[in-house]
């Protein structure tokens, strides 16, 4: 039976190294010298495009509302446990609403499940991505700091509405 | 030349030599961040000072500031003596090699190294196999798993790389037929380089430097991925940085040694026929040795940057039945070049 | 037994017995929604739809009486078609509301949505619009609009609670439910609507948006509001009770149970009065302190008293294995005036479920001889000593003597020294000197004997500081498996509580008797060694339905009101 060639059947000057070595230094050396990316972070902002999954926001409606009904589809869908939603009742034509609704920032990982469940396009994920806790309750975000205006959000509904 | 005389120079010498090897080690540092930044299109520290070249202070004074752990299961004698022998080693091995010529002044004649040892070589070997012990000790001494496997994989690459490094010395010694660091340098004047008199001896010298030095791609007692910093894993603070601060000052010592033994230490072929004034050769052959160090020293962090890391077995082959070999095969065709000259 | 074949299996059924009976027993599901195994057959939701050979047309399995020889399809193309088409029907005007609604995730609506429909809706038209949030009675909460007129709800008050209160009114797309005029949903069983509802038009007003049902973590246990024993499901989600639901026990309790058990018996454990940890009173306050401190006080107050001027009482609702050990403990300390506290109220009662004996285990407790037969004083008597003085010292177990009847208070007052062990701060604690903190039924594993001679397993929903979910074996929601104690839920309040048995235990101890019992099950192990009507027994025998006793004194009244249905 012929031998059969396999990927990691190498040829005599693979199997040398030397040249391999070689042509991996010049690698480097070319891109030591090509344009740089760095970007000067606290001078200089990153503006993230729309699918950008920065910290998820609730939306809030002009009339300062939220468009949560707090069905719990976002806590129960987060592999981190991150979402807790405590529901009450509102004499609103959609009787539910969060009385509290807290995202640990500590356990969210920025999957962006939560905002591909809610039926209500309540929440979504923003482009905030500078978050910074110096202890443990202060990166429980309760409602205050959750809820985002529409207007704010638009870029992103526009976006995942895309894939709806 | 006084006995007083004597211990005064050195002392100056002992001295110019620790600030400068401080102070290189410290931008070493410096520019191993900077070139692995550039080589990844980053721009790498440029926070602390113009460009960040004050990065180095930064850094050890954030170091010094730490708080020194013990680990409970630690020896705790051993674990403090560990990074000592580290750092003592370092030092001491930079004692007998040569950086220029000897020159007159004064009616003196003084000579650019420590301590002119008719025995350098040896010296030198000597006291790198001593570093062996101060990774062996921190290793176990820590009384951590990751620190033993990493103490245990240095000592065997070191052992293992230790022999192919003697027979490429062995080399140089045949044809230099001295063992004094500036009879060798004298040996190779011209293009009487070593790299060119005996190429294969220069590459199994060179692999076997980077596995006694633990710079990928040996670095397998650190291998951050699986032994989260090998040997130095349970230290902190300023022992952590003894064994960092050695690890560069043997980086410098095997480029200074790469330059002395193959590269024709300070020499520069055809500068005789310049016939320049007595100073500026010797100034010219200082420049000259400091250049070659430099260029050593950027391929050790450039090859770092370039090349990923060995597996164990590889590295065991390598050592055992390539670069071993070799180094025999080089000393053979050394002693057939050293009756045809 | 005759046989009939379906979906090509052959299985036996018993004669008289419908077609989705049959099926039920042998593990085929047929969807329904207006079938139910207690109520009787209304056959309007045709979703049971199965074909049948040699019948013209496709028949609803749960009204067709099942045959000898007869083949039944309930897989044929046909038969899925017009399932498909009956949810069609049902969804056009049922509405999109479910991360509102209640039901969500326990909804019969949602499951056959996803197993039985197409999940395209072909309706462009508006949706009906009926009245919301009808308040049908104190308990039931009523959405018409998401009702599927299944008419479970009032074929239960009719047949089940025996009061006509609900009925349909209006016709086709129109027809909604309501009370009859003047009247309301206030029997005392109007809670089981919601559970029976296999949508969510009815709901429970007390557990209204309280919680998701799959946050929580339902645990089997028995109902402590009466002798009946109900057989109950205790959901709990971060440490605390949310709401009680029926188990099926057909021997106890059938599908039901009444609203006086599911809304009053559970809001005292997760209460701000709970006892936490021991307590002492110092200069007319009741102060916090250590078990060992509270053990040596009672210890060195009881010592002082003659054997005969103390008397020990308990509640008829401790567990069989606390009552055995407290009995057993009363006996090594010789103390004589021993007796437990009855609280029958006659004429609350009723021929459903509700019984008169509103303790839960009293036949239990006699039964390990919590009784006065070393010749000590009737409860009764005791009281009498207690008033005129010959009686100085109580231990008084789990009960809240004047809760009870206010009436003691002049009794319990005149004592020198009152021992309680109690769950909650009452009426009695704030005479005792020292009170121990009690586990409530749902901090504990145990037994109770119902008035029928049946014992049955309790188990802890609720953690004390002492137990920990996972490994007591506890169930467990997603929160309970994941959470660490940084979470919020994880800081939910645990209280310094022991079950009775062990604090009884942790007694005896400081009186130098040592009994080396570290959990329930032990007691129990050693009551089915020593007791003959007991053995055999274990707390896997007893499982989750209960064993019957073998008693010849107890007699078993029948299951009044219900059919026997076998499931």
């Amino acid at each position: 039976m012929a031998k059969k060639n396999r990927l990691k059947d190498l040829s005599f000057g693979q199997r040398i190294y030397i040249t391999e070595i070689l042509k991996g230094l010049r690698l480097t050396l070319k891109n030591m010298f090509l344009p740089k990316f760095t970007m000067q972070y606290p001078e200089v902002k990153f503006d993230p495009p729309a699918s950008y999954r920065g910290r998820p926001v609730l939306a809030m409606e002009e009339n300062g509302q939220e468009r949560c009904v707090a069905c719990g589809l976002c806590s129960r869908v987060c592999p981190a446990l991150a979402i807790e939603v405590q529901a009450a009742e509102t004499e609103n034509e959609k009787e539910r609403y969060p009385v509290k609704f807290e995202i640990n920032m500590l356990r969210c990982i920025f999957c962006g499940f939560c905002e591909e469940v809610c039926p209500e396009e309540a929440i979504l994920m923003s482009k905030d991505y500078e978050l910074a806790f110096t202890n443990r309750a202060d990166a429980i975000y309760g409602k205050d700091k959750l809820l985002t205006p529409v207007s704010k959000l638009q870029d992103r509904i526009n976006f995942v509405r895309q894939f709806k | 030349m006084g006995i007083l005389e004597l211990i005064i120079v050195s002392l100056i010498k002992i001295i110019v030599i620790a600030v400068v090897m401080l102070l290189t080690v410290s931008y070493l540092v410096y520019f191993e961040r900077k070139i692995a930044a550039w080589a990844q299109n980053r721009i790498g520290p440029n926070r602390v000072g113009p460009a960040g070249i004050f990065q180095p202070f930064a850094d050890v004074l954030k170091l010094l500031l730490k708080e020194d752990i013990v680990p409970t299961a630690a020896n705790k004698y051993m674990h403090t003596l560990a990074p000592m022998i580290a750092l003592f080693v370092a030092f001491s091995t930079f004692a007998v090699l040569p950086i220029g010529p000897s020159f007159t002044a004064f009616g003196k004649v003084f000579s650019f190294v420590v301590a002119d040892v008719n025995i350098g070589i040896l010296y030198v070997l000597a006291l790198t196999s001593v570093g062996v012990y101060a990774i062996t000790f921190s290793g176990w001494s820590s009384g951590s798993k990751y620190s033993l496997l990493g103490g245990i994989r240095s000592s065997a690459q070191m052992i293992s790389y230790e022999i192919s490094m003697g027979f490429s010395v062995a080399g140089v010694i045949l044809l230099a037929e001295s063992l004094r660091p500036i009879a060798i340098v004298n040996a190779q004047s011209g293009w009487m380089w070593n790299i060119v008199l005996q190429p294969i001896g220069f590459i199994t010298f060179l692999v076997s430097a980077f596995a006694e030095t633990n710079r990928l791609p040996f670095d397998l007692p650190e291998a951050e991925p699986e032994l989260v910093g090998g040997y130095h894993t349970e230290y902190s603070s300023m022992k952590f940085a003894a064994f960092f601060l050695s690890e560069y000052a043997n980086m410098i010592i095997s480029s200074a040694l790469i330059v002395t033994l193959y590269l024709g230490g300070w020499q520069i072929p055809y500068l005789e026929m310049l016939k320049l004034p007595a100073g500026w050769v010797v100034t010219l052959q200082v420049v000259a040795f400091i250049l070659k160090l430099i260029f050593i020293m950027f391929f050790f962090i450039w090859v770092r940057w370039s090349i990923p890391r060995f597996r164990y077995d590889q590295l065991m082959n390598i050592g055992w039945k390539v670069m071993f070999p070799l180094s025999l095969l080089n000393l053979l065709w050394v002693a057939i070049l050293a009756m045809i000259l | 037994m005759p046989k009939l074949i379906i979906d090509g299996k052959e299985i036996e059924f018993n004669p008289g017995q419908t077609v989705i009976q049959a099926a039920k027993e042998n593990g085929i599901d047929i969807p329904h929604f207006c079938w139910h195994p207690s109520l009787s057959i209304s056959g309007n939701c045709r979703v049971c739809l199965v074909e049948i050979e040699k019948m013209p047309k496709l028949v609803i399995s749960c009204s067709t009486p099942a045959t000898e020889g007869m083949v039944v399809q309930t897989q044929s193309e046909k038969v899925v078609a017009a399932r498909n088409a009956v949810m069609e029907f049902f969804l056009i005007n049922h509405p999109l509301d479910c991360p509102i609604c209640d039901e969500a995730g326990e909804c019969k609506l949602q499951d056959y949505a996803y197993q039985h429909s197409v999940g395209e809706s072909r309706f462009t038209e508006e949706k009906n619009h009926k009245e919301k949030r009808v308040e049908l009675g104190p308990n039931v909460m009523f959405d018409g609009e998401r009702c599927i007129s299944c008419s479970r709800c009032i074929r239960f008050c009719d047949e089940i609670a025996g009061k006509k209160e609900l009925t349909f009114i209006k016709r086709g797309d129109r027809v909604t439910i309501t009370t009859f005029p003047g009247k309301k949903l206030e029997n005392p069983y109007s809670i089981n609507v919601t559970d029976i509802c296999p949508v969510g038009a009815l709901t429970n007003r007390d557990f209204r948006f309280k919680s998701r049902v799959w946050e929580m973590a339902p645990t089997k246990t028995i109902c402590s509001g009466c002798a009946r024993g109900c057989n109950i499901d205790v959901w709990t989600r971060n440490n605390e009770i949310l709401r009680l639901t029926p188990r099926f026990n057909n021997d106890v309790n059938s599908y039901w149970m009444c609203d006086n058990g599911r809304l009053n018996t559970f809001k005292h454990i997760n209460a701000n009065d709970r006892v936490n940890g021991p307590h002492i009173r110092k200069e007319g306050e009741l102060i916090k302190v250590g078990w060992d401190e509270a053990y040596a006080k009672t210890l060195s107050e009881l010592k002082s008293f003659a054997k005969d001027e103390i008397a020990v009482l308990t509640s008829a609702s401790l567990t069989v294995e606390d009552a055995y050990l407290v009995s057993k403990f009363v006996r090594s300390i010789n103390v004589k005036n021993f007796d437990f506290v009855k609280n029958i109220v006659p004429g609350s009662g009723d021929a459903i479920l509700i019984q008169e004996d509103k303790t839960t285990n009293a036949k239990g407790v006699e039964l390990m001889g919590v009784d006065s037969s070393k010749g000590g004083l009737k409860f009764d008597e005791i009281i009498s000593h207690i008033e005129s003085g010959r009686i100085k010292a109580v231990v008084l177990i789990e009960q809240d003597l004047i809760g009870l009847n206010s009436a003691f208070e002049k009794a319990l007052a005149k004592l020198d020294f009152l021992v309680a062990l109690a769950t909650n701060f009452d009426t009695t604690t704030s005479l005792a000197n020292v009170v121990f903190p009690a586990s409530t039924y749902a901090e504990k594993n145990g037994t109770w004997i119902n008035f029928q001679g049946r014992i049955q397993r309790i188990r802890p929903a609720v953690t004390t500081i002492e137990m920990e979910r996972s490994l007591d074996g506890m169930s467990l929601s997603r929160w309970d498996k994941f959470g660490t104690d940084f979470d919020s839920w994880g800081k939910s309040q645990k209280n310094d509580a022991r079950p009775t048995w062990k604090i009884i235990s942790g007694l005896a101890n400081a009186f130098g008797t040592k009994y080396k019992f570290t959990m329930a099950e032990e007691i129990f192990n050693e009551i089915a060694h020593t007791n003959p009507l007991f053995s055999g027994l274990d707390y896997d025998v007893i499982g989750e339905r209960g064993v019957q006793l073998k008693t010849e004194t107890m007699q078993i009244p029948p299951l009044a009101g219900q059919k026997k249905v076998k499931i």
